[in-house]
Order: structure tokens, then sequence, then C-alpha cells
């Protein structure tokens, strides 16, 4: 068709629109006028469909590359170095960038966990005993728990994770640069940047833990508390030392007000239990360690799974006295439970 | 030897050469001269020496960095020139004497960077630096200054200039009680002013119960903050006054010097309450220790 011709992906373009008026001008029957007025609607479709696809169509699920990627990876790194950990003084933060660009030569699925290698190899440094902290369905709350690695290191404190903590990266499907509408998720393809980066990191960051391994799962996740595929199951159990691992300690939280899925021994934490015995690994199990507790309590203050003792005790004490031991001092507890909770809920205004 | 076959012409020629090569040595000699007269009268930039440690290596990386995952990833939606921010924060140190650093030094960037905070969310803190950090990390809602733009990329980094280079001196920086008008105390003291100028609805304030005075008007809470919050936007400043978790809780809210806090602050039109041990900050203060009978909780006792 003629008027195609001058279209392109940009629709309708000026000297097109002056035909279009001239022939309608012209006089013209009806059929052809019905004909006329049908190519013009392909023409805006197909215009339209060019616009889509030229200003850059979502071609993934996941979200598109993080604007400011290399500023941000860069002052994180030197941030990480200088500032908080200047025993790696010798690590150079553009070394690091550049061998971490180098996954941006492959196709955006086709990433390999060792295409990292080099950045790994650069950016890793020793985890001290006793301090590594692995988590499935519980970022928010190891993120405050760690307190940026003061009290626990888990792999977001680690230089290679801190880096990368929550940023997203890919690279175009047909052009060296980087994608920043959209970035493929383990739906679209395994081999992705990101996956491929967390397989690698969570392998190494494994294998040089010692001592104590500090595990927080999520006892009030529907899919169970022990996921028996995702990153601890199939990149970090596997990579444990059995020579510089002294025992294995799992957190099981609840959420406050929600109800207990699992718990220490129950459903998916039976298996995670059994595949670590099978291991030789010692085993210890806890639900809502108390700390932890303590730090998910902070939303909840009024929440009767947070109210602090220290009143209930004292009158607790007196009520034993009048109905005597067991069942009746439970009944009693119950009383002044809702009796503490009304009397806390008016000295927190 | 005299050369027996020197034509009229080859002996101009000579001239000529001799002469080229006089005007050679003489330009050598006179550049030479120059550069030992400029030399003397500019010696060698010396950077000055400080009893402070010296700017943060990698500043600018480190403050760009942090720019941009500000308003990316903390603040979204906030829109900076992140890097003419950090031009104009330069710009307001480098090549001058760290000791003489002043309001209108740090004025542009302080323009560039300030941005609006929603009411009812400042927490101003005194002599609580940790406590007051982890509670805001963690709870999420309120924002000490170390939240906003201007406290988040100066946080715990150093930098300053010096007169005789246009190079950050890296070796050393005045420390405050070599001179109070130095490169970083001057920028956290007007962004804390802009903090309090920019603060709406009711204002927390986080003090320490467990030193011998929680309030103090030399701290940049007492000297700066306290002054610059607007009462036609301020109506009340509630005080948590928080001791150690270990400690038994006494009443700081009687103490002296909070007294002293009350009558400014009402002084100022502003309404005042004061509260010992905030429950939602002990929790925080609790996570480190468990076993203190001010932590336990009801019914879950492991």
């Amino acid at each position: 068709m003629q008027e195609l011709q001058f279209l392109g992906a940009t629709g309708c373009k000026p000297h097109c629109r002056e035909e279009i008026l001239r022939a309608r001008n012209s006089s013209m029957e009806p059929s052809k006028l019905v004909l006329l007025q049908l190519k013009l609607f392909l023409i805006l479709l197909l215009g339209a469909a060019g616009v889509c696809m030229g200003a850059g169509e979502k071609l993934w699920k996941g979200l598109g590359t993080t604007p400011h990627l290399e500023s941000i990876f860069r002052g994180r790194c030197n941030e990480f170095i200088s500032l908080e950990n200047p025993e790696l003084g010798d690590k150079n933060c553009s070394e690091i960038w550049e061998a971490f660009k180098t996954v941006f030569h492959k196709d955006p699925c086709s990433v390999l966990p060792s295409d990292y290698d080099l950045f790994i190899n650069l950016s890793r440094h020793p985890i001290p005993r006793d301090k590594s902290l692995f988590w499935e369905n519980n970022y928010d709350v190891v993120t405050a728990y760690a307190q940026n690695g003061r009290r626990l290191l888990p792999i977001t404190n680690m230089l290679y994770g801190r880096i990368v903590d929550l940023l997203d990266w890919c690279r175009k499907e047909n052009s060296s640069e980087l994608d920043y509408q959209s970035c493929p998720t383990t739906e679209d393809c395994e081999n992705n940047a990101m996956d491929s980066f967390w397989k690698k990191a969570s392998s190494q960051y494994a294998y040089d833990s010692s001592g104590v391994i500090y595990v927080m799962l999520n006892g009030s996740e529907p899919s169970g508390a022990y996921p028996v595929k995702g990153f601890f199951a199939d990149y970090e159990i596997p990579n444990f030392q059995k020579d510089k691992v002294t025992r294995f300690v799992i957190w099981v939280m609840h959420e406050i007000g929600q109800p207990h899925i699992e718990s220490c021994g129950e459903g998916s934490m039976k298996i995670l239990e059994n595949r670590l015995k099978e291991m030789e690994f010692k085993y210890e199990c806890i639900n809502d360690y108390r700390p932890v507790k303590l730090l998910k309590c902070l939303d909840y203050s009024t929440h009767p799974e947070c109210v602090f003792t220290s009143a209930a005790e004292s009158t607790q004490q007196r009520i034993p006295f009048l109905f005597g031991g067991g069942w009746g001092s439970s009944l009693a507890f119950l009383l002044f439970f809702f009796g503490i909770n009304f009397r806390n809920s008016i000295l927190t205004f | 030897m005299v050369r027996e076959d020197s034509s009229p012409w080859s002996q101009k020629c000579r001239c000529f050469m001799l002469g080229l090569v006089v005007i050679l040595m003489l330009g050598i000699v006179v550049i030479f001269v120059t550069v030992i007269f400029a030399r003397r009268r500019d010696p060698p930039a010396e950077l000055p020496q400080w009893k402070g440690g010296g700017t943060t290596h990698n500043l600018k990386e480190i403050i760009l960095g942090r720019c941009f995952t500000y308003i990316r990833m903390v603040n979204p939606g906030l829109r900076k020139d992140c890097l003419k921010i950090w031009e104009t924060f330069e710009n307001a140190f480098i090549s001058k004497n760290p000791c003489n650093i002043t309001e209108q030094d740090y004025q542009p960037l302080m323009e560039l960077a300030a941005h609006p905070i929603l009411c009812n969310k400042t927490l101003l803190w005194s002599k609580t630096n940790e406590l007051a950090h982890q509670y805001t990390k963690v709870q999420g809602s309120l924002l000490t200054l170390e939240d906003t733009l201007l406290g988040y990329m100066a946080d715990k980094v150093t930098w300053c200039g010096s007169p005789s280079s246009t190079e950050m001196n890296y070796q050393s920086c005045p420390r405050w009680n070599e001179c109070t008008n130095n490169s970083n105390t001057i920028y956290w003291k007007m962004a804390s002013k802009i903090f309090a100028e920019a603060a709406c609805g009711v204002v927390y304030v986080m003090l320490n119960g467990s030193i011998s005075q929680p309030f103090r008007n030399s701290s940049i809470f007492g000297s700066v903050e306290i002054h610059h919050l607007n009462p036609e936007k301020v109506p009340l400043v509630k005080i948590w006054v928080m001791h150690n978790i270990e400690e038994q809780s006494s009443d700081s809210c009687s103490d002296s010097s909070i007294k002293d806090l009350k009558s400014i602050i009402e002084g100022r039109n502003i309404a005042f309450s004061c509260e010992n041990d905030h429950r939602d900050v002990q929790f925080i203060q609790c996570v480190r220790n468990p076993e203190q009978k001010a932590c336990r909780i009801c019914g879950t006792d492991h």
C-alpha cells in the first residue's frame, strides 16, 4: 500500500496525511471510502504497535535494571571497604566492577553462576566463626536483627552481597546495553543474570562459613518453613564444610498474630532435620527465639504475644494463694492477662 | 683551523647560527631563572597537619552512591540531580581553609539537597545515637536527620580541603576542639537547622537518662534543633528518656535538665510531654538483653 511506505515505526508522517486528505477531497465512491478508512485504521494499528516496540516493550516479568547501577555499585563497594572494613583495603572496587560487568557480554538468558567466578574471587573475604546467618522468607527481620553485621553476618552483609542487595540488572536481548525496562526472572529463564549471581554467591557464602551456623526460617509461611527447593536447600546446604561447621541452630519464627503453620519438628522442618542429621551435622531447633521475637514485637507492642510480664508477674504471684496450683492458677492467669492488657493499653497513652 | 674556502655567504650563515645558539641559550637561562624564582615564591604545597582523621577515601564514589541509593530506594520519587549535588558539595570546602568554613559556603548545597518530610515523623536525638538509629531502621516510619538525604549522604564520613590545594586533604582534618567552624561541624549544624525547620506535627525526641544531664544546651539538639522548630507547624514535642535496660527505671522526666528543656519548649509556645522508657524503644534494647526483667514477654518464656 502506498501509505505504508511513508510510515515506519513512528506512525503517520505529515506528507502521508496530506495524501490522504487530497484523496478524501476528490470525489470518491462510498465503497472506496470504506476501503480507505479500513486502510487508515490498519495503518494506525501498525503504527501504534511500532511505537510500542520502539519505546521498549516489557520483554520479561521482572523489574528492569536499577538506574545508576554502576554508581550505586561503586559507592557501596567503597563504603564497605573504606568506611567499614579498612582491613580489606587491598581490594579494588574498579576491578570488582569490571569483573561484574563481564556478565553483560552474554545474552540475558545465558548467564551462568560460573560467569561470576572472577567477581567472587575479587570480592570474597573471610567470615568470622559463628557469625553466619542463613534464612528463607525473612528478609526484613534478618536485616534488622543482623544490625549491619554487628550481631551476625548474613550474605547481604558480606561485600559481594551488600554491593548488589535489592538491585536488579540484566542486558538487553539484542544489544550490549542494559535493559532498564525489565529483566528475566526464574519463570522467564533459568540462566538469568540475577539468579545465577545468587547461586554463585550463596554457594561461596556457605563454603566459607564456620562454627555455629544460624538459620532463620518462617513458620507462618503457607508453603512450609523449609523450602525443599530454594537457595538454602540447593546451593547452601550442599556447600557446608563438615570439618569447619560445629552445629546448626535453627530459629523457626512465626509472624505475630498469624497462624503457626509449622514449628520445630513438624512438616518440612522434619525434612530439614533429617537431611542435616544424615549429613552428620549436629542440629538444634528453637521456636520463636526470644531476641528475634522481641524485635518483631516492635510493631505489635500491645499485642498479647508481646506484652511484658513485669506487670503480670507481680499480680500472678498473689493468685495461686487464692486458688491453689494447677488449673486454678491458669484461670487466674487468664483473668489477670486480660486485666493487664486493659491496663497497659491505657499506659501507652 | 681556519677554512680557506670560507665565502662571504657561509660566514654570514655561521654568524646567523651563532646568534641563534646565543639566543637559545639565553632563553634557557631565562626559563631556568623564572622557574627557580617562581618556586621560591610559591613553596611546594604542604598540607596542614590536623589532629583528626583525613578525608574518607573514595569520598566521591561513596557520596554519589548514597545519593543515588537514597533517591531510588530509600525515598523513591524524590527527584534530585546527584552529580550536581556532589559538585556543589565539593565546591563548599575545596581550596578553602577548613577552619574558616561559613554557612554561606554550604547554602547552595543545602538548597539543592533539602527535601520536605511528612508530619509526625521527626525523631530528634541526643546522646542516643545507636539506639535512635536502630529504632528508626526497624520501626521504619520515624525519621532521624540521617534518614534524610543530607544526613544519609554524610553519615560517618569526614572531609576537608586546604587553601593550598584543589584536592581534598586525605591526611588529616581538624577536630572539633581545634576549630569550631570546620567543614564537618558547619555542615551538620546547617543540616540540623534545616531538619528542625522542616519538622511538622508532633516531634519526638530520644534522650539518654543514664547520663548525668539528659538535656545539654551545648549539644546540637540543645543549641540548634530545639530553637529552629516552628511553633506554627509543631504543636507538641514528646520526649522519650531512655535508660540502660540493666538499670532500674528512674524518673528522669523530673530531672532538672529536663525541666530546663520544658521551659525552653513551652517558652516557644510548643506543648511538652515526657515519658520514661518508651516501650517500643525498649524492644530494641531488649533484643540485646532478653533476660532482663523488663524484657520478659507474657507466655513465651524460652
